[in-house]
């Protein structure tokens, strides 16, 4: 197997969705909300995706809806943990499981189908080749003809970036997530901001969806994420909810995605292909724990995550019963 | 508040059919109860929606999964449905949640199948064998996750989740390859032996029922945990632990033994029950047939609704077990996709999740995360960010709120 | 009420809060309170614990609503629903437990909420200029840049002070800033606090420590339970005439209880160290102790000097570094928090609503805890007699004087001192010849209080060693045979029981050396000792 830029594109395909709903994870973690509705919020953004380019006739109507429809979804996230107080992980599991039955019903009684749902007639993103940099050798053939929306999630990158570090609604809401009391005691409105956190959440889980639907295929499929919103959910550990923590965590995942899929079409098995990303998923947050024990001691609990946690009597965490 | 809570709990009433009438509307307006009847009354508006009408279809589904054609089927799924559910109840009463049934569940099937494919013992001893080591198979995986928890610091949630999907691959290769039934089109291992299976129970004429004794061990399961969790101290520290980690810990309940036990078992429970399954009709493993259906995630959610009491997931298997049949019956009578009784079944715990108390902030399930602490609620509750380092976010992104206020001084307010 | 120093009539007061109620169940918390601070004094306001002083600074913040009452900021009337509309009406608070946000540095901190911007962006800039800037007229040495996570607590504390500041609070609101200082730290506080005054801010400090009182307030407001019962000119008062005004009549607490007979060793500790990571200073050092049976032994210190950690490290909760711990003659420096159970360890922690108890489980269950696998609780195989744990609890419930419906209800629904009598009565049941103790008395009530100290001088007596640790001099007083007094977590002095007072300890805890200089080193101490009080008038 070469290393060559036909990998590099497919590995950057491989990451969209994958960076896409990790931004919004790592949006909600830094609101102070353990969002792992993830998985489903992007397969709703699938079928809506799908969905509105089948009948809108235009793949940004699929992109558009979408991006409502997780939002919408991401709302009952919303209100039933900020507003109702019910707890995060219940309600994230049960949307997800809502997202899979939702979809496999909708696809029944909207397009009649069991199973996948594709048309040649259903209209894709189309690839955009970047002036300029179409010709240069290697990278040309690397980064150019992605679809928009690939570009776009790498703009989201910088944008996330300059708002959680430069913007006043960034720099609050990793206040509302790291001390709400302290936030709210300023005047600086805790549900608000987690609302806006949970909601933008959806709307990149969204953006995911139609990148996997329109983008990587041209189709829909029962519980097509497959656990890529997952993937996405360690990627914000392992990225330490950092936009570009998140990012190179989702390369990570993108080229061994990318690498298993070229090695498959070098006779590996395809479960081996599937197992990659979960394997190394695995390995990376081991890796990443391992090396934060190791150095754990030497700098104070929080330094590594960018947050201090609470004085923490007796949490006997792993670290320390490890010793 | 905790004055005028103590009072009201001193009004016990006194007579028998008084207490009996106050825990029937206790039951009655329980947020279970409310949580189920507001989850079906949206299924018939959007049953309505689709044209169907609510009362047929819900007829529909009772007479599918009751009616003589079929109850068997409802009991037949309560082996998978109820047998997870309980599987993944047991960590949940200690507040750990198990995402990797999936996986644990095919590592079962696969072992039972090997076992009982290549086992030189008479069948009778294969079956037991198979049992038991799709048993070992699936509380192994299961265990790998937990020490992933306590030695490496990943949250159970994600490191029995993302164990699960290699673990399926793995079964499908396995499937698809070296036990692939030699000349057929389906990916499907080898039949097992004539002899190496579960009987069924027979249904008066001697026909199949096709309900295998593997209920009696779902049954038996069911009749330990229930034991083990009302009746023993290893059960008592278990539900000690779920009510309050710390507290466990502070007693002297080891938290990493607790959780490698915990997975171990319920891993162990759904490999068996991924055993029994291959061991019954068609007698052989097929790639998909154990994880499409989604039995797992159904298993979690009664689980969930049942907060992982054991009469109480049983019942909520059972109950989704029913729904799930009798959505094939809803569907053949009325066309509307079964699929529909998985976004009732989700839509349940939505409703009880926001209505319920039990997984509430400072509910019974307060570990599982930070819930909001917007201003004017109390003060957050230390627990969560304990547990929470605990479970989900362990090591690797520490998570916790910052410091709650110190315990108020005492000053008037009490 | 009788003000000498009253304003002259038509002066404004800054802040003046009229004939403040609050009650709480079965507490009047603050009775026809009246408070009035004029602008530009510093203004203390003093009582013990559970004297209203917190209470009547959250109404006025509008943490919480009065009863009754009106509060006027310079002749008008407010009415704050929440600390937003307080701090938009000019006032400002720092709590005791600071609202800061770790991982921002100062100025993000200070800033937080009302940020200057740039084009959209947060204009750093400006931000640290202003912060630089309100730092240097005030003298508060806290560098702009620092992440407050790396600051010692000292410094933290004049971030919030920052905060208040940034926002233009003309009236500062200190809630025992001094607790968790140490004495350097607290002189320091006090400077500046004066600093603030003289730049024309009133500053309400409350306070139950007489000696920052008379170093720098101009006057003083002083509550007993819930009412005022003196208002006096700093200039013009004694420290006794506050003590008493504070204290009253009530029967003090102070060596009620008789000594006891110390036997042999039940906990002995060599070295013990507990790091808190590596590079940082450890959180205890180096601390060898002994309790005897038959003895209480108490560990005096400022908050966070190391107590909780060392009570920890003992009962198993966490790692130990270096050192030797022996329960009963076993070295139990490895052993799980089970082990050290079955050594002869029992322990009632400070957080009893999370660590002490599973609030959601039954009174019943929470009583069972370390009783459940030994009979009579446990049969064979391990099987609980759910009729024995029922008696288990009801013995307990009786022995203890537990207030609740029946063993059934969740332990979540008693009150706190019920709560703390049910645990130390799980505790006690244990019959272990150790018990360590914390914060037994921490928001119980009075009547509670009195029986938790007399079941642990019963249990003294009955031959077990108790290690208590207690914020609350005067517990430590009324109960240890001997004190301990930890200090940046060594033990910077063992006290007898005679020797042990209010001033050698204060002393001790704050760094000092209390056999050197025991009575000479605090100038208060002459006068508490032999003055009476001059003024009674001012007593309610």
């Amino acid at each position: 197997m070469s290393f060559d830029a036909e990998l590099i594109f497919s590995a950057l395909r491989a990451l969209t969705p994958i960076l896409f709903a990790a931004l919004g994870g790592a949006l909600c973690e830094r609101a102070g909300v353990f969002n792992v509705s993830l998985e489903g919020t992007m397969l709703i953004g699938c079928f809506a995706a799908v969905t509105g380019s089948w009948f809108g006739g235009s793949v940004w109507v699929g992109v558009i809806s979408a991006v409502l429809a997780a939002m919408v979804f991401s709302l009952l996230l919303a209100i039933g943990a900020v507003t109702l107080g019910a707890d995060a992980v219940v309600l994230c599991i049960a949307l997800n499981l809502l997202a899979v039955g939702l979809t496999g019903f909708l696809l029944r009684t909207i397009f009649g189908k069991q199973g996948t749902f594709g048309d040649p007639d259903l209209k894709g993103l189309q690839p955009v080749d970047i002036p300029g940099l179409e010709s240069v050798p290697f990278l040309g053939r690397a980064l150019s003809g992605h679809s928009p929306l690939v570009y776009l999630s790498w703009v989201a990158v910088v944008v996330i970036a300059v708002l959680l570090s430069r913007h006043p609604w960034g720099v609050r809401l990793r206040g509302v997530g790291e001390a709400p009391e302290a936030a709210q005691s300023l005047g600086v409105s805790v549900a608000r901001y987690r609302y806006a956190a949970i909601l933008t959440s959806g709307a990149l889980c969204g953006l995911a969806g139609a990148q996997l639907a329109l983008g990587n295929v041209t189709l829909f499929s029962e519980n097509m994420t497959a656990g890529r919103g997952w993937i996405a959910v360690v990627a914000v550990m392992l990225g330490r909810a950092l936009p570009i923590g998140v990012l190179l965590a989702g390369i990570l995942f993108g080229l061994v995605e990318a690498v298993g899929f070229r090695l498959q079409g070098e006779g590996m098995p395809q479960q081996a292909a599937d197992a990659a990303p979960y394997v190394m998923t695995l390995v990376a947050l081991f890796l990443a724990t391992r090396s934060r024990a190791r150095r754990g001691a030497a700098a104070p609990p929080g330094r590594l995550t960018g947050r201090i946690p609470r004085p923490r009597r007796f949490a006997r965490t792993t670290s320390e019963s490890q010793s | 508040m905790t004055a005028s809570k103590a009072g009201t709990a001193t009004e016990h009433p006194s007579s028998p059919a008084a207490r009996v009438a106050l825990r029937v509307r206790g039951a009655v307006f329980s947020p279970v109860t409310v949580s189920v009847v507001a989850a079906l009354i949206l299924g018939a508006i959007i049953l309505a929606g689709t044209g169907a009408d609510p009362l047929t279809a819900y007829g529909s589904v009772l007479t599918g999964a009751f009616g003589s054609e079929g109850i068997g089927d409802t009991l037949g799924e309560c082996i998978p449905i109820v047998g997870l559910a309980l599987a993944l109840a047991i960590p949940l009463r200690a507040g750990l949640v198990n995402l990797g049934g999936d996986g644990q569940l095919v590592l079962g099937g696969l072992a039972a199948v090997s076992v009982g494919l290549y086992s030189p013992f008479p069948s009778a001893v294969t079956v037991v064998l198979a049992l038991l080591a799709g048993m070992l198979a699936g509380g192994l995986w299961a265990a790998l996750a937990a020490v992933l928890e306590t030695r490496c610091g990943v949250p159970l949630l994600v490191s029995s989740l993302l164990l699960s999907y290699p673990a399926m691959s793995f079964v499908s290769y396995m499937v698809r390859f070296p036990l692939l039934q030699k000349g057929s089109g389906i990916p499907q291992t080898e039949r097992l032996p004539e002899g190496v299976k579960l009987p069924e129970f027979a249904a008066g004429s001697g026909a199949g029922t096709g309900v295998s004794v593997g209920i009696v061990l779902i049954v038996l399961a069911a009749v330990i945990y229930f034991v083990v969790d009302h009746r023993t101290a290893a059960g008592y520290e278990v539900r000690m632990t779920g009510l309050g980690a710390r507290f466990a810990g502070y007693a002297g309940v080891d938290r990493s033994r607790l959780t490698l036990r915990l997975m171990f078992a319920s891993g162990s429970l759904a490999g068996l029950v991924g055993a029994i399954t291959v061991l019954g009709f068609p007698y052989r493993m097929v790639d998909g047939a154990l994880t499409t259906p989604g039995y797992t995630w159904t298993g979690l959610l009664a689980a969930l609704l049942a907060a992982a009491s054991p009469v109480g997931t049983v019942a909520a298997g059972f109950f989704f077990s029913a729904l799930t049949i009798g959505g094939f019956g809803m569907e053949q009578e009325t066309a509307v996709p079964q699929q529909l009784t998985a976004v009732l079944q989700a839509v349940v715990i939505l409703f009880l999740a926001v209505r319920g108390g039990v997984f509430r902030k400072g509910g019974w399930l307060r570990r599982f995360g930070r819930g909001p602490d917007t201003a004017g609620h109390p003060p957050p509750d230390p627990e969560a960010g304990v547990l929470d380092t605990g479970m989900l976010t362990t090591g690797v992104l520490d998570t916790g709120v910052a410091g709650p206020p110190a315990p108020a001084r005492g000053d008037g307010g009490k | 009420m009788n003000d000498q120093h009253a304003a002259a009539p038509g002066d404004i007061a800054e802040v003046e809060m009229r004939g403040i109620v609050r009650r709480f169940p079965g507490v009047l918390a603050n009775d026809r309170v009246d408070l009035r601070v004029a602008s530009g004094e510093i203004h203390a306001v003093m009582g013990e614990n559970g004297a209203g002083k917190s209470t009547l600074m959250s109404i006025l913040y509008g943490l919480q609503r009065p009863d009754a009452g009106r509060i006027l900021l310079r002749g008008t009337e407010h009415s704050f629903g929440s600390p937003v509309q307080a701090i938009a009406a000019g006032l400002g608070m720092v709590h005791q437990g600071f609202k800061l946000f770790p991982s921002l540095t100062v100025t993000e901190n200070v800033v937080y909420g009302s940020e200057p911007t740039r084009r959209g962006l947060v204009d750093r800039a400006t931000a640290r200029a202003r912060v630089a800037e309100l730092v240097d007229t005030h003298g508060l040495h806290v560098p702009p840049d620092a992440r407050v996570a790396d600051l010692p607590i000292g410094v933290q504390q004049r971030v919030e002070i920052l905060k208040l500041l940034y926002r233009d609070a003309r009236v500062l609101i200190l809630d025992e800033p001094t607790a968790v200082l140490t004495p350097a730290e607290a002189d320091r506080l006090l400077a500046v606090i004066r600093g603030l005054a003289r730049s024309g801010r009133t500053i309400l400090l409350v306070t139950h420590k007489l000696g920052e009182v008379m170093a720098v307030s101009d006057r003083v407001t002083v509550l007993r339970d819930g009412r005022v019962t003196a208002r006096l000119a700093t200039a013009e008062t004694t420290p006794a005439e506050i003590a008493l005004a504070m204290t009253g009549r009530r029967i003090d607490l102070d060596r009620t209880h008789p000594a006891g007979t110390p036997a042999a060793d039940v906990l002995e500790v060599r070295g013990l160290t507990v790091s808190a990571g590596r590079g940082a200073k450890p959180l205890v050092e180096n601390v060898s102790l002994t309790v005897r049976a038959g003895e209480i032994v108490g560990v005096a210190g400022v908050a966070g000097n190391g107590q909780s950690e060392l009570v920890e490290a003992l009962a198993g909760l966490r790692p130990i570094d270096a050192g030797r711990v022996l329960v009963a003659g076993r070295d139990v420096g490895d052993a799980s928090v089970q082990q050290r159970r079955r050594a002869g360890l029992a322990y009632v922690p400070e957080d009893r609503a999370t660590v002490g108890a599973a609030r959601d489980a039954s009174l019943a269950d929470n009583l069972a805890m370390g009783f459940h696998r030994t009979p009579p609780l446990a049969g064979r195989g391990g099987f609980l007699r759910r009729a024995a744990i029922r008696e288990h609890a009801a013995r307990v419930i009786e022995r203890f004087g537990v207030k609740a419906a029946s063993s059934a209800v969740t332990i979540g629904t008693l009150s706190g001192g019920n709560q703390q009598k049910a645990i130390l009565g799980r505790e006690i049941t244990h019959d272990a010849p150790l018990l360590l103790v914390e914060q037994p008395t921490r928001g119980v009530d009075i009547g509670s209080i009195e029986n938790i100290h007399a079941r642990l001088v019963e249990y003294r007596d009955a031959g077990h060693g108790v290690l208590l640790v207690s914020a609350e001099l005067s517990e430590i007083l009324a109960l240890s045979d001997r004190v301990l007094v930890m200090y940046e977590g060594r033990i910077v002095a063992e006290l007898p029981r005679a020797e042990a007072d209010v001033h050698a300890i204060g002393l001790a805890m704050a760094g000092g050396d209390p056999t050197r200089s025991a009575a000479a080193a605090d100038p208060d101490a002459g006068d508490d000792a032999s003055s009476t009080a001059p003024t009674t008038a001012h007593q309610v």
